[in-house]
């Protein structure tokens, strides 16, 4: 596919919900070892729900895919109002802030919304590269997605996809050497030694969802 | 856990509905919410002030939402913090034309809370500043770092006047932060309060002893040990609110002391009496004494000691007359 419609975009993040309630049992479980164990219910609470929340905005978004993120965002953290919860919908709104006045999707825009999203992330969480979070996925992500436009402005969005996923997959291998520094994590530092966080690979699972959306279409 | 409710679930519910029940003159809900709390009696022109959190405070938050205070409270479950979309509805039905203010507490959940309230006030051009209270000195030693308490009244108080008195949204912020700068706290409880959806209480203490610097939620303090005369507390507490803001012979401060939720107004006057005659022995002079519940933990027996540091400005923010269902004063 070449680029995603405005009436697509519920279905392509459906793509990242059907994931979320795939692997929630599995994120609940690193969860409880380094966290407060509800990380996959956030995940697919939120994620499965976004699409429902987007189609409600869309007659209100009048064709602009960045307005119908933010509202849809905005509702996301409503429900699930937690701190991951509240990275993620803010994700989505500065994803879509990003992609204000945006009818269609394409490579480049792609490259726009997770730019947005990891912005939004880094925003909330008050977080930086190398602290062991979910920031180490997406924001890797983001930069490899811009690099394939800025090597090739007509770049397809399956481009595009393919270099934020293979740069998410190093950023969550690379925070098993990271010393933590939030939460219960950074209590139980010594036995995250070799453990990927499990943030970062629910940043990976939520790009991952998007790729699979784009290279199955 | 013995509670006159119905079930816990609804314990905030219905909490709510007998307010509105009650206080249907001045106060009202937005957006079909009854979480969104906000004042009946909206001042065009006026710098909104907002503000929220947990259940479980009262009168803190949504307490100090009337005349001469604030203008709107978002409410969340019980030591929860209330959702963005929540702010933003009341941001939306308070705001009169002159920004918002959000004034709250130093509390990780909130913060997140009301920067994307921000954010989304954003979209509608609707211009919002923040502050935090972060009073309660023995849950940090680095001042941004802690905790927002009682003393929060203080900036209530303050950013209260300012913004009636007209002050744009820059002059209500500066009012909040003289109150926030010159403002400590210190608290302790004597038994534990129980969250009713969890039913057992949220920490333990022997008998005889008491907890020194806990927190409102009852987040661990400095020390826990034997109870001591209010005598010994008053000088404990006052050591330390001295040691971290000293005020000098002369100068004057205005005294809060607060109940937590379970202790007799008759044993806040007892320490009121002690924290007096000690400041008295230092030579601070006292400009006001409060003394009551003005942010508790539900049953939690304690207290805490608030002091403000006065001038000129601060006296006449204090003066100046409130009314909401909580709190009146002429």
């Amino acid at each position: 596919m070449d680029k995603i419609l405005f009436e697509q975009v519920p279905e392509l993040f459906a793509s990242v919900g059907a994931l979320f309630v795939e692997k929630k049992e599995e994120l609940c479980e690193m969860d409880a070892k380094l966290g407060d164990g509800d990380l996959g219910l956030t995940m697919s609470k939120g994620y499965a729900a976004l699409p429902d929340l987007m189609r409600a905005e869309a007659e209100g978004a009048g064709g602009d895919i960045g307005k119908m993120l933010m509202k849809a965002g905005m509702k996301m953290s409503s429900l699930v109002p937690s701190t991951m919860g509240f990275l993620m919908s803010t994700g989505v709104m500065e994803g879509g802030k990003a992609l204000k006045g945006k009818t269609e999707l394409d490579g480049a825009a792609l490259a726009d919304y997770l730019t947005g999203f990891a912005f939004g992330v880094q925003k909330r969480g008050k977080c930086e590269p190398g602290q062991r979070t979910i920031y180490d996925a997406v924001l890797p992500a983001a930069q490899a997605a811009k690099a394939a436009v800025e090597s090739d402005p007509s770049a397809s969005l399956k481009t595009v996809i393919e270099a934020a996923l293979a740069a998410a997959k190093d950023g969550v291998e690379a925070t098993k050497d990271m010393v933590p520094v939030f939460g219960k994590a950074a209590v139980h530092a010594a036995q995250c030694k070799g453990v990927a966080d499990q943030g970062a690979v629910a940043g990976y699972y939520k790009i991952l969802g998007l790729s699979n959306y784009i290279i199955n279409q | 856990m013995k509670k006159i409710i119905n079930a816990p679930e609804t314990y905030v519910d219905d909490m709510l509905k007998g307010i509105y029940a009650a206080h249907g003159d001045q106060v009202k809900y937005a957006a079909g919410d009854l979480r969104c709390y906000c004042t009946a009696n909206k001042k065009p022109g006026k710098v909104a002030i907002i503000t929220g959190g947990g259940s479980g405070h009262l009168p803190l938050f949504l307490g100090y939402v009337g005349d001469g205070l604030i203008d709107g409270c978002g409410v969340g479950g019980v030591f929860q913090s209330p959702s963005p979309e929540q702010i933003y509805n009341i941001a939306k039905e308070v705001e009169a034309g002159a920004g918002v203010l959000y004034l709250y507490g130093n509390y990780t959940g909130d913060i997140m809370t009301f920067d994307m309230a921000t954010d989304l006030c954003d979209m509608d051009d609707i211009e919002c500043k923040s502050i935090v209270g972060a009073d309660d000195v023995n849950s940090h030693a680095d001042p941004a770092t802690r905790r927002g308490v009682a003393g929060i009244y203080f900036m209530f108080k303050a950013a209260g006047a300012k913004a009636e008195q007209g002050g744009d949204l820059d002059a209500v912020l500066a009012a909040a932060q003289l109150a926030k700068d010159n403002t400590r706290t210190v608290g302790f409880a004597l038994t534990p309060c129980i969250i009713p959806e969890v039913g057992h209480p949220n920490f333990e203490l022997k008998e005889n002893e008491m907890a020194m610097g806990m927190g409102i939620h009852g987040e661990p303090g400095v020390w826990n040990g034997p109870l001591k005369t209010s005598r010994e507390i008053a000088e404990e507490a006052l050591d330390t609110l001295l040691k971290d803001m000293p005020v000098a012979e002369g100068e004057e401060v205005a005294l809060l002391i607060n109940g937590l939720g379970a202790t007799s107004v008759e044993e806040l006057y007892i320490l009121s009496n002690d924290v007096t005659q000690i400041l008295k022995a230092k030579g601070i002079g006292i400009y006001k004494t409060v003394v009551g519940e003005y942010a508790t933990s539900m049953e939690m027996a304690g207290a805490s000691i608030s002091i403000c540091k006065m001038n000129e400005e601060l006296k006449g923010y204090l003066d100046y007359p409130v009314n909401t269902p909580f709190l009146c004063q002429k």
